[in-house]
């Protein structure tokens, strides 16, 4: 006999409801300019009183989180950020560092994505001046401290951690417990093109609300 | 009546209100499977290419969506996915399309807190620990255990019995004879839920 309370059983064939708690979209409602191509999932949370910009056809997954509690947060062309990732973090002291300008006196923003990035599941990127370059995977679970300055087409493998201020030369893997070497691989077109297959399906299975955030 | 912490389902699933389980069709649950809060599935990665027999008549198909089940997740029986674990298809481009592919496990997996899983398949009586990362495409076999912070490199196969820890993850010993009771679940499955049955021993 079924319980009084409609259960969503996951293996009936009736009509399913994903069960999703709602999350709570606390904290002041940022100023947004999302590119009309973007898919932001519904359950995406983005918090912070400075502007989020996601660019061309970049995706960002259910449970993402972009905060700018510390500056501007900006996501590149053809970006992918997986859920729980999150973008413009406090540090482990639970600090917000703002960016230092940089030689032109512009304020650097909180984060700044490169175009083709994977930020992979659970990823903290912290906020304060912090890059990441173009074509770069930070992997699952990795820590970019705040203000560091990783090159293009990195990998960082999952639950690796680059100090606050680091600056990461182009092509490098981080791997094991911090062992660091050079990516030879000469590969990064055929990963930019498969990032572009990936973002096409992805755009299908993430119903988008961008009108949500605006 | 209050509202337990837990769903529990009429095959014996007992899923925490709290977790967030995305594309619930595309998930399949075996049975007694325990789902702590603040997990997340996503069942919404689901394969997109189209299977080599596409159903026919599908004018009289059903509301939306195609007709057979499109299988993202797929959980067997006494699993326990424990608090903040994600569980994720892997993806990769075949036959020059990017797709998802399934993410089964098998009987009797428990999944540490804080532990993300990419895997293709999983096996039967599997122990995976704490704040583990599970590559893509891994293949973990039958009565494995995978100690707490390993992270399992992509594609990487894990044969039955081994002990598996380290970053990137290297077998380190082997499941001794008399370490294979550890593996079930089933007094675990008891202690959680709406009416716990405190643990033992």
């Amino acid at each position: 006999m079924s319980s009084a309370t409609p259960s969503p059983d996951p293996r009936s064939h009736h009509k399913r409801h994903s069960i999703l708690p709602a999350v709570s979209q606390s904290g002041p409602k940022p100023p947004v300019q999302f590119s009309s191509s973007c898919t932001i999932a519904d359950s995406a949370l983005l918090t912070g009183p400075h502007t989020i910009i996601v660019s061309t056809e970049s995706v960002i997954h259910p449970r993402a989180r972009l905060e700018s509690l510390g500056g501007r947060v900006t996501v590149g062309r053809r970006c992918i950020v997986h859920e729980r990732a999150c973008l413009g973090a406090a540090d482990l002291q639970g600090r917000y560092h703002k960016g230092s300008p940089d030689k032109d006196g512009r304020s650097m923003g909180a984060v700044t994505l490169g175009d083709y990035v994977t930020v992979e599941v659970g990823a903290q990127v912290e906020s304060g001046g912090t890059v990441i370059g173009e074509g770069t995977t930070v992997g699952i679970g990795t820590r970019v401290g705040a203000g560091a300055v990783v090159g293009k087409h990195c990998t960082l493998t999952a639950n690796s951690t680059v100090a606050a201020g680091e600056v990461i030369p182009d092509y490098t893997v981080i791997y094991s417990n911090g062992l660091r070497r050079v990516d030879k691989r000469g590969v990064s077109d055929l990963k930019n093109k498969a990032q572009a297959r990936q973002i096409d399906v992805l755009r299908r299975l993430i119903p988008s609300n961008p009108a949500k955030f605006q | 009546p209050p509202r337990g912490e837990y769903i529990e389902t009429d095959t014996g699933n007992k899923v925490a209100r709290k977790a967030t389980l995305v594309g619930t069709q595309n998930i399949m649950l075996g049975g007694k499977t325990v789902i702590q809060p603040d997990v997340m599935i996503r069942g919404d990665l689901a394969r997109t290419i189209p299977s080599s027999h596409s159903s026919a008549g599908g004018s009289a198909g059903g509301s939306g969506g195609p007709g057979g089940s499109n299988t993202a997740v797929a959980i067997g029986r006494y699993c326990f996915l424990s608090r903040g674990c994600c569980l994720r298809p892997p993806g990769r481009v075949y036959k020059g399309v990017f797709t998802h592919m399934p993410l089964r496990l098998g009987d009797h997996v428990y999944i540490g807190p804080g532990t993300v899983v990419q895997a293709a398949q999983i096996g039967n009586h599997v122990h995976i620990g704490a704040k583990v990362v599970i590559g893509e495409f891994a293949i973990i076999k039958d009565y494995v255990k995978v100690l707490d912070g390993s992270v399992v490199p992509p594609n990487m196969v894990i044969p039955s019995f081994s002990i598996v820890a380290g970053q990137p993850a290297r077998i380190i010993g082997e499941i001794p004879e008399g370490g294979i009771e550890a593996f079930e679940l089933r007094e675990l499955y008891k202690t959680v839920g709406n009416n716990p049955v405190p643990a033992t021993g």
